[in-house]
């Protein structure tokens, strides 16, 4: 019986669009050492009304991934290659003029220090107005019809109500508060009001909660799961808490030096791991309730300027056999959508 | 069970927040407020809370590196909470930290032997020529290779570097080492390894730890006892294993079900704590936690709880305790984990 229900959604899930299309990402640094090949072949889909998790250890490639789709790094000694699909259309051969009306528009991010991606000279209010009057012109004048008030009044009041959504209280004073005069939780809550301004289809969230507080946290995920299911918004979440991807992500990828090592749904990420980084990863993980002694992967990050030839983990994996020196492992696509880059399953 | 290593009476530790034109503080931020703790030889405590809490400030305020307004802190059975920075120096070579950030605490310009050398002179055990064989075993003792001995800091990744830091603490015989976020800035798998051995150097060489994190799910890992900081005062400690599942304050038990758990399986509804952590410089009247409780009543607005233990070496500060344990309200959440 189960066999066939598997079937069943196995069908069903190709029919689903995937809003986001990233294939072959490359991207490499040029530096006096030489070049430092950061991406190497990062591919995947961000699905309509899901939120995908972006994991893995500090340098892995996760905040360049994001950055290059919305072309936010310097070009300046960076070498691209790959397509970024959106809409019909490719993000990263796209002139920056055109990108600009995606940016911020139709994809938006939130950073990890929200302090930093607010402007400190500028009062909240000031800020979130002058979005406001570029986003959400129509709405300002149908307000301005039904309260016959003046632009300025259906402005803040428009204000008020997104800043509600996020869950903010005593917006009046607020509004006349700078940057450091708020706390992280309640900038990181702000700034999230601001992406979601203009309606983004995709919103990117690069370590949005790495710097806040346990209590301050939870409001954030569960603002981002609301958010995904009542607006329809599909959300790629990088973060490097295997914990935060356990209770809000619907797929999870996990990124081990430029490459993209296993993606598949969060329960069978948990359940039923393959590649032997994931492994690794999961077991160093400290569980609340649970006190297993914590196991570790030996070794280290490699050198991404001479990274190992074949697969880039062979020299820390238990399992290495000869092809993983000599060759890279393809990508393989198993039940369930399960897609893993190791010569183990082949 | 041994004896009390540090014992804390009443410590309370304040910054001068506004000064007038005289240089008189108006008023004051209140870090740490009335703070009675003991740290037990041998044990590995645990203190956790939310940033702001004062957490940090506490740690230093043991090793006398904040200043203290009143109380006592005893340290080895002798009074050091009045002597002055002379009469500390015996006592400093006994007492260690380890920091957040190791690349921010190694001097970028010294070798690593510099850096161990600088500590090594405080121990008297440790003689002049015994220097660089006394580098090389510390090095050892954390797991790097002798060779590394003449490079720089920036030479090493962040694990690396603060096994460096943990060396350093190590190389004057401290009895006593706080350390304060030192696994926050690390990657899962380099902190577990951290981890690991900050357990086996404290079994081989009978240290006593202070461990300060905002991270719960690692405390069960490290410390034998935890103490829940809010708002510049201790509301509980309790022993690790019991603190998450039988939480005995409320703040515990919001703290716990705003932690993210790392099972799919067992997906909750992340618990939302109302309300914005209180201002030190005014913190609320009575229990502090009061405006943030689900569970206050007119006497927690007026009055302080005082210690109620609830174990040999645990106590609690609420009002409630022994009503919200009876109705087994804070164990509830348990069947949610």
């Amino acid at each position: 019986m189960n066999h066939i229900v598997l079937n069943k959604e196995l069908k069903i899930a190709p029919a689903r669009q995937p809003v986001l299309q990233v294939r072959n990402l490359t991207v490499g640094f040029n530096m006096a050492r030489g070049q430092a090949k950061i991406l190497e072949g990062v591919s995947f889909d961000l699905f309509q009304k899901e939120i995908l998790a972006l994991v893995g250890e500090t340098g892995s490639g996760k905040s360049v991934t994001v950055k290059s789709i919305l072309n936010l790094i310097p070009e300046r000694s960076r070498e691209t290659r790959g397509q970024v699909w959106f809409d019909a259309k490719d993000l990263l051969s796209m002139p920056d003029k055109k990108l600009q009306t995606i940016r911020g528009k139709q994809i938006s991010m939130v950073f990890q220090n929200p302090k930093s991606s607010i402007n400190p000279i500028f009062t909240l209010g000031e800020q979130i107005f002058r979005l406001i009057r570029l986003y959400l012109s129509p709405d300002i004048d149908a307000l301005k019809l039904k309260m016959h008030c003046s632009r300025n009044q259906a402005v803040e009041t428009i204000a008020k109500e997104k800043l509600n959504e996020v869950g903010l209280t005593d917006i009046q004073r607020m509004l006349k508060l700078y940057s450091g005069e708020v706390s992280g939780g309640m900038a990181q809550r702000y700034r999230i009001a601001l992406s979601l301004l203009s309606s983004p289809e995709i919103l990117i969230a690069d370590e949005a909660t790495s710097a806040l507080d346990v209590t301050v946290q939870a409001h954030i995920l569960k603002l981002m799961k609301d958010l995904c299911e009542n607006k329809q918004t599909a959300i790629l979440f990088i973060t490097h808490d295997l914990s935060i991807a356990a209770q809000i992500c619907d797929r999870v990828a996990v990124m081990y030096a430029g490459r993209i090592v296993e993606i598949a749904k969060t329960k069978t990420i948990f359940k039923k791991p393959l590649h032997p980084y994931t492994i690794g990863l999961l077991n160093a993980v400290p569980m609340l309730g649970k006190n297993k002694p914590l196991s570790f992967i030996p070794g280290m990050i490699p050198d991404l300027v001479n990274p190992p030839l074949g697969c880039r983990f062979h020299d820390r994996c238990d399992h290495a056999m000869d092809i993983c020196r000599k060759q890279k492992p393809e990508s393989l696509t198993l039940e369930d959508n399960h897609e893993v880059s190791c010569f183990l399953y082949k | 069970m041994n004896e009390s290593l540090i014992i804390l009476e009443r410590v309370n530790t304040w910054f001068p927040n506004h000064k007038s034109i005289l240089g008189k503080p108006r008023s004051w931020i209140k870090a740490v407020s009335d703070v009675s703790l003991d740290i037990i030889e041998g044990e590995c405590l645990g203190l956790v809370g939310e940033s702001g809490c004062g957490k940090s400030t506490l740690g230093r305020a043991i090793l006398r590196l904040a200043p203290l307004i009143s109380g006592k802190i005893r340290f080895m059975g002798d009074d050091i909470s009045t002597l002055d920075s002379k009469a500390l120096k015996p006592y400093r070579a006994n007492m260690q930290m380890v920091f957040q950030d190791p690349k921010a605490s190694l001097n970028p310009k010294m070798t690593i032997f510099k850096i161990l050398r600088e500590a090594l002179v405080l121990n008297s055990r440790v003689t002049k020529e015994n220097y660089l064989e006394q580098a090389v075993e510390l090095l050892d003792i954390v797991d790097l290779r002798p060779d590394h001995i003449y490079r720089y800091p920036h030479e090493f990744s962040g694990g690396q570097q603060q096994r460096i830091c943990i060396a350093r603490a190590l190389a004057t015989d401290p009895r006593f080492i706080v350390f304060d976020e030192a696994t926050s800035a690390l990657d899962v798998s380099v902190q577990a390894q951290i981890i690991n051995l900050m357990r086996n150097l404290q079994d081989r060489l009978n240290l006593t730890y202070l461990f300060i994190s905002h991270d719960l799910s690692i405390m069960e890992h490290v410390c034998a006892r935890v103490a829940v900081m809010y708002a510049g005062q201790i509301v509980e400690v309790q022993e690790a294993g019991l603190l998450f599942d039988v939480p005995r304050h409320p703040y515990t038990k919001a703290l716990k079900n705003a932690v993210p758990t790392a099972d799919p399986e067992s997906r909750k509804e992340l618990g939302i704590l109302k309300g914005e952590v209180p201002k030190l410089s005014d913190p609320p009247s009575g229990c502090r936690f009061h405006p943030r409780c689900d569970y206050k009543e007119d006497i927690c607005i007026r009055k302080n709880p005082l210690k109620s233990q609830t174990g040999e070496n645990s106590w609690v500060r609420c009002h409630f305790h022994e009503k919200l344990w009876q109705q087994g309200d804070l164990i509830n959440s348990k069947e949610s984990l």
